[in-house]
């Protein structure tokens, strides 16, 4: 027995989930990410060690496991939840520690001469960090970024522990009952493809959008 | 907490070994695939218009499909042609088709961070350009990548755990297997989770060690 | 300074000790009076009575016992047993509601309460049986051997030679009988039966272990270049309904629910959905009576 085409159906059925998943999870592990990155810099070492815990234990531990913990733990404290509510918490606590290195990792790409001619200028705080960090950050840290929106897509897959339906479980499930495994997984290949790709382009227009001449960020 | 003890005692030594064979194919295969990607990269860079736009077909081609695809192609399809490898060598080659495209793609990341004023001082000091490469590019473009290089250390040790469904015994492999024996929620997993938390330990304190040592600010 | 940090560490005055064994004696009448009341907790079964309507755990990935068809809907052998407790309780089939996850998924959901029962293949261990309660059998299971047909195995006793390879799924009554059965031939470990017969189509395993209806399914639909041993490695696996363990009255109401479908009043729908999924029919309802009906 193969593969229908209702089975295709229903795989870009999961499909259009998978991708509203991690599309919010993306949105929600962004806004967070842009409040754990200054704790990175921040004056207080409690600050930093609290960052630094975040991040380790968040990418150290399997995703797996991340979501039936706080799956069951939610469900204890607030009764029945949708599994797909706890989804995307799940992916936008995960994804926020990896958003967070990214950031972090674009400001201490910032030259250091511009720090000084920062504080040589007199620039206010608030002026250094629209001004200069804001636009470096924002170019250094854009292909990393969209290294993780990909990643995001595919890791959706792991909900399916707590169920969540998406690609990789309906994918799955034909499989199990049709044993043809090529012919399935070339077809949730190319969805997941479809829907990475066209990530990877917008985001390449605007990190085209963003270079600026003699810049870094010229075309390569 | 008793129980854990218990659950210690009982299966540590084969979480040991299935510790073992993370971390052994987390090694070879992240080490395989700087080589990879770096040997994409510079191919990227200075071999043509054509081989630009082949390792970019590649790159795009292996990550925006999931790595179940070539891990599946490389132990199950191969044997058809005759090459019946070693799981965890099958496994490994796909983890490092896949992370090579990563890695080429944080290389881009990180020479496009250089500041283009840096290219012409080198070609004004008239350095030939693969000197210009070794003394001036190279440098920075490894301090500027450690940090992505480090996470992506962590995702690949975190995708070993694909490889339970080609036979090798891995963390999760192991944690799904006691799962499945004894009905426990949540041990299996927090025991495999520790292991990994371990070794994702290793490999942010190596990363630092890296950073600290090569950053010259 | 100092004597702010006085201030802040100086214990406040200690109450009369009176009053200490007074509270003490009340808090203790209050609580034999209510631990009683708590230990009579509600049970399960009038939970889903109150509720109206029975959760279920399943996989999505087990033929025929659970399964998604071409639609996306979720059939199966197990999926019918399930909502046959429903209507048993309710008068209505539908008034069901099915969490699918994957294997690992299903100790959670059941010890959290996420769902009151869970089917789908799942065999009795006693290592399982530990952290997880399960209702008598409501089937057999069996494990068979399937072999490409152009491989020339014949028995078991064919497979037991160093040349072969079996491939096995992560399921330890597998791992025992492989080696009891056939000691010398290696052993490789899958964790979903399409892992398996991609092994054995791609040569990496020359034999399968698999539950045998699972077996006759795929023998009949999508394996046709297989044949199933006629020697079972085991006639019986208990398939059971899983729990938590601790409530005896939904315990006591699930297993008389199995029992009546194997060997009482519930017998007739049994023959029914046996025959829609096996083809064949299910053992007598008592070994006394001759036939299936």
């Amino acid at each position: 027995m193969a593969m229908t085409p209702s089975d295709v159906w229903v795989m870009a059925e999961a499909a259009r989930i998978s991708l509203a998943l991690a599309l919010a999870a993306i949105a929600f592990g962004t806004l967070l990410a842009l409040l754990l990155t200054p704790l990175a810099f921040a004056p207080f070492a409690l600050a930093r060690f609290g960052y630094w815990l975040y991040v380790f234990l968040v990418r150290g531990t399997p995703v797996l496991l991340l979501a039936l913990l706080l799956f069951y733990a939610l469900a204890a404290v607030w009764g029945r939840i949708s599994p797909y509510a706890a989804g995307v918490v799940v992916l936008t606590i995960y994804l926020a520690a990896l958003f967070a290195e990214v950031f972090r990792g674009g400001v201490l790409a910032i030259p250091r001469p511009l720090w000084d001619c920062c504080k040589s200028l007199g620039l206010s705080r608030r002026s250094i960090f629209w001004r200069v960090t804001t636009p470096l950050v924002a170019r250094y840290a854009l292909p990393p970024y969209l290294n993780v929106c990909v990643m995001a897509v595919k890791a959706s897959s792991v909900l399916s522990i707590i169920s969540v339906w998406e690609l990789t479980l309906a994918a799955r499930e034909i499989i199990e009952r049709t044993l043809d495994v090529y012919r399935v997984l070339a077809v949730a290949a190319i969805f997941y493809f479809i829907m990475c790709f066209a990530i990877d382009r917008l985001g390449r227009r605007l990190e085209s959008r963003l270079a600026a001449k003699g810049f870094a960020g010229e075309r390569l | 907490m008793g129980q854990y003890r218990a659950w210690l005692d009982a299966y540590a030594q084969a979480y040991l070994a299935a510790a073992g064979w993370t971390l052994a194919i987390a090694v070879l295969a992240f080490l395989s695939s700087l080589l990879w990607g770096a040997l994409l990269f510079f191919l990227r860079l200075s071999a043509g218009v054509w081989a630009e736009r082949l390792v970019d077909v590649y790159v795009q081609l292996l990550r925006n499909t999931p790595v179940l695809l070539p891990i599946y192609l490389i132990y199950f399809g191969f044997p058809l042609i005759g090459l019946l490898w070693p799981a965890a060598i099958c496994g490994g080659m796909a983890l490092v088709l896949q992370n090579g495209a990563y890695i080429c793609e944080i290389f881009r990341g990180a020479y496009k961070a250089i500041d283009r004023v840096q290219h012409d001082a080198a070609k004004s000091l008239g350095l030939m350009p693969w000197m210009a490469f070794r003394k001036v590019t190279l440098p920075q473009l490894l301090v500027h990548s450690i940090p992505a290089l480090g996470n992506q250390a962590v995702l690949l040790l975190k995708d070993t755990s694909l490889l339970s469904a080609i036979t090798v015994v891995e963390l999760t492999m192991q944690a799904k297997v006691l799962t499945e024996r004894t009905g426990a929620a949540y041990a299996p997993f927090l025991l495999a989770a520790a292991f990994y938390l371990s070794l994702v330990a290793l490999i942010e304190f190596g990363t630092r060690l890296a950073h600290r040592s090569v950053q010259w600010r | 300074m100092n004597q702010v940090w006085q201030k802040i560490f100086a214990c406040p005055p200690r109450p009369p000790t009176s009053l200490a064994i007074g509270l003490l004696l009340l808090a203790s009448v209050l609580l034999t009076s209510v631990l009683p009341a708590a230990a009579q907790e509600r049970s399960r079964l009038d939970e889903v009575l109150q509720r109206g309507s029975l959760i279920v755990v399943t996989l999505g990935t087990v033929p025929p016992f659970a399964f998604k068809d071409d639609k996306g809907e979720l059939v199966g052998f197990d999926i019918d047993v399930a909502r046959l407790a429903a209507n048993a309780l309710f008068r209505d089939p539908g008034k069901i509601e099915f969490v699918i996850v994957t294997s690992d998924g299903r100790w959670p959901a059941i010890e959290s309460g996420r769902a009151d029962m869970g089917v789908g293949g799942t065999t009795v261990y006693p290592d399982r049986a530990v952290r997880v309660a399960f209702t008598r059998a409501f089937i057999d299971s069996g494990i068979s051997i399937m072999v490409a047909k152009s491989a020339g195995i014949k028995s078991l006793q064919d497979l037991n030679q160093e040349k072969y390879t079996v491939a096995n799924l992560n399921n330890p009554q597998m791992a025992d009988r492989a080696a009891a059965a056939f000691p010398k031939a290696k052993i490789i470990t899958f964790d979903t039966p399409s892992g398996e017969f991609l092994a054995v189509k791609s040569g990496r395993a020359h034999a399968l272990q698999i539950d045998t209806p699972t077996a006759d399914y795929f023998a009949a639909t999508s394996a046709t270049e297989f044949e199933v041993l006629p020697t079972l490695l085991t006639a019986s696996q208990n398939n059971a309904i899983y729990l938590k363990p601790g409530d005896f009255k939904w315990w006591l109401w699930l297993d008389t629910f199995v029992s009546e479908l194997r060997t009482g009043s519930l017998y007739p729908k049994y023959v029914e959905i046996y025959q829609k999924w096996f083809k064949k029919d299910p053992p007598p309802q008592k070994f006394y009576l001759p036939l299936a009906r």
